[in-house]
């Protein structure tokens, strides 16, 4: 089966690959002073990862749809059980366990899961007969996504959980669901997070209220989701307890950053002047004071946007959200006009997943979105990272390119 | 349920309105950081990466007039803080161990020292090297903690100097408001008494400042290149009129007595050749933060070790003064060179109060000049009682009594010359006696002088009625290489005829040169030596024993002046000391000039 590269979507590849020749530049920059050698090089690293990631790329491309509609599940398995092996064999990095080592690489099946977990949400979604909102269909997407989710939250790990939750809904909202029942379904994380305070909480509850009368989305749901408030809410002070140190922190310092300035909260402010201190035109390639003189903590993967916007100010961030823009416009182009609905859903997710990775990195180094440790797509350093976006391109171009195929 | 369900182009409008509304929260973000804040998050990002530390110059070395050191520097650290570096349970918690200083003090220090939250704070200055090393090793268990090396002021502890030295400490908030200079901040080390205190603007020098590159763990990068640091500039060396060897002599003397005072001066242009304050302390001890238990221990002490006696010490002049009486009465006729009083027969009456002589047998007739070579006290109350005691005050200030010096040193007293007005208000107007003229005729009673009053007096008195103002510094040498040398300044002239002058300094001679001299004992072949001695009565204990001597006499070269407290008369304690002190300047002179002459030098260095 061959395909022709006139019917590849350039525009989608130029931006991924601009992306990545951006992020090896930051990276070199980020670790130009680093003391050891083996840190300076690791933008020679990312540019033999990004070889690798690319050959896959290609290969993906050449790969018909079809074979991952039929392998979904199996894939999804194999997943499962490496989640489960790193829990017994892993390495830990930044108080997380979720790592293969095999000599210098390291190895997040994390992130094979997320692709997995796509694979399965988008083949079930395709094919299943199940109305839009039945509480079948709902509990088993639920249980695809949640088993995988509570394998990586033993680890612990609070980001890439999230992301599996938002490939849950960016699917089911493709496949039909409104996202105001999203919101209704999401509205007792609300009510978890506005309980830290009775007067926040009572406002946010009489919101849900007049909104669930005007939106009428049934008398049973209408009282589950009121139940399910009100629950939440009350176990909130419970559940703060149940969570990791690290994590607790993270969250209070996400709502005060100002609240331990050498801690915490310390990467946010140095990330927020690093940035700020670029301006409009940046410092200039290797001479942002912050990124050199390592006030800025992981500047090569987690704060690699804050290099960017040090070193080439508001211009080289605004090239950045372009380049992402792109890729998103591409991508829900691509779903619209792809016949096959597992290929749709697949472009969706994987274009959910890029996005909402880059909300929460951008939003974390600009000061609005708790320190995750989620890398910033095609950019951060990271070979496996690096793999699994390029595998996400891979599909949205393997989808354009047969887009006529069912 | 119908409106859960959406086509497909709704779908793909919901996400385009999703990605703009994303992308707007994200360019609102940016424009923040990057427009609005960007001025502020520029200066912090520098202060950031760069600490500021103050260079403290090298303090100026005082020497005395041959180069010998008096005031030198050694090399010590001090362990600061930068604020804004703390960690919470880490740094203060870790220092505290390691420099034996309690946190609540710590934390006291660095409040009270702060200068910028990104500046060093001292926190405890002269630190050992070991506490260097582990600060060096575990810099990581120290976060924000810096330690600088400083100099430490190093006083020469044989000299006895501290009366004139003074020493150095840390400012305090008091001394802070009164000092406009902007160098001087808290945790600045400034003079705090004696010449450090006066001439600190000189020997403190400009502090400079550099800018230090440093990683957030606080690792040293290097000093900061685009910033250029502004240098330090030393402080100015001071030579001082001091002759340490003489210094020396003075102090030794000290030996076998508790407590008392020496200032030796040249005459011819005021400069102090030696002071010292007896007992002293040691002026070491506060350049490092002192304990305050020793700091009790010296404040306490019933020597008052602190007091600087030649300044500051008040004491009744005794004998020594007489000199102004007869050269009042000369001035004012009251008597003739060679007119004499009643006869004294070891006492004189004074309505129903019998006022002594000191030699119980007494005295017999006198002459002026013979009056001051036995210190005879009944010509002197027949003297004053026909003076009065405005007349005779008067004239004690004529000879600089009653008023300071202005000699360079802070904290000088003006001592005590009482008049009518002073009765008047002491005692109620009509409410006191003329007996207190007799009092004051012989240098008792109200009459308050400080040592270095009593030296300037006998300088005037050895050179011709012309008193140079006391002054300790010579020369002042800036970094640059400038010098100012300071040039003797007369501060007044007695008011005494040459006739009167003449007469005064007879005496002067008589009293170790004559058969009847009360310091006969110091008379030698080699040089002559006037003098005058003095008992001053001590209502609180033991007479007070003065001396004051001149030599050699027919060109006047050095005035020494001597109070050993409750040591009892002037001949017998003050005199031999002022002589031995006088012996060993000439005797040094001699070998100079003998080594001089053998070499073919001119000893007085001008030749032609």
């Amino acid at each position: 089966m061959t395909i022709k590269y006139s019917s590849l979507d350039w525009k989608l590849i130029l931006a991924a690959v601009l992306l990545t020749l951006i992020g090896i530049v930051l990276i070199m920059s980020a670790q130009h002073n680093a003391s050891t050698e083996y840190q300076q090089n690791y933008y020679q690293r990312q540019m033999i990862w990004f070889a690798i990631a690319f050959f896959i790329f290609a290969v993906i491309v050449h790969v018909p749809p079809k074979l991952f509609d039929l392998l979904a599940y199996v894939i999804y398995g194999v997943s499962i059980i490496l989640l489960i092996l790193v829990l017994f064999v892993g390495t830990a990095k930044m108080g997380a366990y979720g790592w293969f080592s095999f000599g210098p690489i390291n190895f997040a099946p994390s992130d094979l899961a997320k692709i997995a977990v796509l694979f399965a949400l988008s083949r079930f979604l395709a094919y299943t007969k199940l109305p839009v909102t039945s509480k079948r269909r709902m509990a088993l997407t639920s249980l695809l996504v949640a088993v995988p989710v509570m394998l990586i939250l033993k680890q612990p790990d609070l980001g890439t959980s999230l992301v599996f939750l938002v490939i849950l809904f960016v699917l089911w909202f493709w496949s039909g669901l409104s996202p105001f029942y999203l919101l209704l379904i999401i509205s007792p994380i609300l009510s978890l997070v506005t309980a830290s305070h009775w007067l926040s909480w009572s406002i946010y509850f009489v919101l849900l209220l007049i909104f669930l009368f005007s939106v009428r989305p049934g008398l049973l749901f209408g009282i589950v989701t009121v139940i399910t408030n009100l629950a939440f809410g009350s176990v909130m002070p419970f559940l703060w307890n149940r969570l990791a140190e690290y994590q607790k922190l993270r969250i209070l310092t996400f709502l005060d950053p100002g609240r331990d300035p050498r801690g915490a909260g310390y990467q946010i402010i140095q990330s927020k002047i690093a940035i700020g201190s670029g301006g409009i035109f940046g410092k200039g390639l290797l001479h942002g004071s912050q990124t050199r003189l390592d006030f800025l903590p992981e500047p090569h993967t987690d704060f690699i946007f804050s290099v960017l916007g040090e070193e080439f100010g508001l211009l080289g961030a605004l090239i950045l959200l372009f380049l992402f823009g792109v890729i998103f416009y591409r991508a829900v182009r691509i779903a619209v006009h792809c016949r096959s609905k597992f290929s749709s859903l697949l472009v969706m997710g994987a274009a959910g997943i890029i996005m909402f990775q880059f909300l929460i990195n951008i939003g974390m180094t600009l000061g609005f979105m708790p320190v995750t440790g989620l890398p910033l797509p095609f950019v951060s350093y990271g070979g496996t990272s690096l793999v699994l976006f390029w595998s996400l391109i891979g599909f949205m171009v393997a989808a354009e390119a047969r887009w006529q195929e069912y | 349920m119908a409106q859960f369900k959406l086509s497909i182009d709704k779908r793909e409008k919901l996400s385009y309105i999703f990605l703009v509304f994303l992308f707007i929260i994200l360019l609102i973000g940016l424009f923040r950081l990057q427009i609005i804040e960007h001025t502020d998050l520029a200066k912090q990002s520098e202060n950031n990466r760069i600490r500021v530390e103050s260079i403290i110059p090298r303090r100026g070395i005082v020497t005395d007039r041959n180069g010998q050191i008096i005031i030198d520097n050694r090399p010590s650290y001090t362990v600061s803080v930068v604020p804004v570096e703390i960690v919470k349970g880490k740094t203060i918690e870790n220092l505290s161990e390691l420099i034996a200083l309690d946190t609540a003090q710590i934390r006291k220090r660095i409040r009270r020292n702060m200068v910028s939250r990104y500046q060093p704070t001292p926190v405890k200055r002269d630190i050992p090297f070991e506490i260097v090393a582990i600060l060096e090793e575990q810099y990581k268990k120290f976060p924000g903690v810096v330690y600088q090396m400083e100099r430490v002021r190093q006083y020469n502890r044989q000299l006895g100097a501290e009366t004139f030295t003074g020493y150095v400490g840390e400012v305090s908030e008091n001394e802070l408001k009164k000092i406009s200079d902007e160098d001087v901040h808290l945790g600045s080390i400034i003079g705090k008494k004696g010449i450090e205190k006066k001439y600190d603007h000189i020997l403190r020098g400009r502090e400079g400042t550099k800018y230090i590159e440093i990683t957030a763990s606080g690792q040293l990068v290097g000093e900061y290149a685009d910033k250029s640091k502004i240098p330090a500039e030393p402080g100015g060396n001071l030579t001082l009129s001091i002759d340490n060897d003489l210094q020396i002599a003075c102090t030794q003397v000290f030996d076998t007595f508790c407590c008392g005072a020496i200032v030796a001066m040249d005459p011819r242009n005021g400069e102090i050749l030696a002071m010292t304050s007896y007992p002293g302390y040691d002026a070491n001890i506060f350049s490092s933060v002192i304990p305050e238990s020793l700091w009790n221990e010296i404040r306490d002490d019933s020597t008052h070790p602190l007091l600087n006696r030649p300044l500051k010490g008040k004491y009744p002049p005794g004998s020594t003064v007489k000199f102004v009486g007869i050269g009042a009465g000369l001035e004012e006729g009251v008597i003739s060179e060679n007119s004499k009083f009643k006869p004294c027969l070891g006492g004189y009456q004074f309505g129903n109060r019998f006022f002594r002589c000191w030699k119980a047998s007494g005295h017999g007739s006198l002459n002026a000049a013979h009056t001051l070579e036995q210190s005879c006290d009944v010509y002197m109350y027949q003297l004053g009682l026909k003076l009065g005691i405005d007349k005779l005050s008067e004239y004690y200030r004529g000879c600089g009594f009653g008023i300071k010096t202005g000699v360079d040193l802070p904290q000088e007293a003006s001592g005590l010359n009482p008049d009518t007005k002073y009765y008047d208000k002491r005692y109620g107007k009509r409410k006191w006696t003329l007996g207190l003229v007799l009092n004051n005729s012989i240098g008792q009673g109200e009459l308050l002088v400080t040592p270095l009053q009593l030296a300037q007096f006998f300088c005037g008195l050895a050179n011709d009625g012309v008193v140079y103002r006391p002054h300790i510094v010579k020369k002042i040498q800036y970094f640059d290489k400038k010098e100012i040398i300071i040039k003797p300044k007369i501060s007044f002239t007695f008011p005494f005829s040459q006739n009167t002058l003449r007469i005064l300094q007879e005496g002067l001679k008589l009293v170790v040169e004559g058969k009847h001299g009360t310091a006969k004992r110091l008379k030698n072949e080699f040089y002559s030596i006037g003098g005058k001695t003095g008992t001053a009565e001590n209502p609180h204990g033991d007479n007070h024993s003065w001396f004051a001597g001149v030599a050699p006499l027919d060109n006047p070269e050095i005035v020494v002046v001597a109070i050993i407290e409750n040591a009892g008369h002037g001949s017998e304690v003050a005199a031999p000391l002022v002589g031995q002190i006088i012996k060993s300047y000439m005797t040094k002179k001699m070998e100079i000039k003998t080594v001089s002459d053998s070499l073919g030098i001119d000893s007085t260095g001008e030749t032609e």
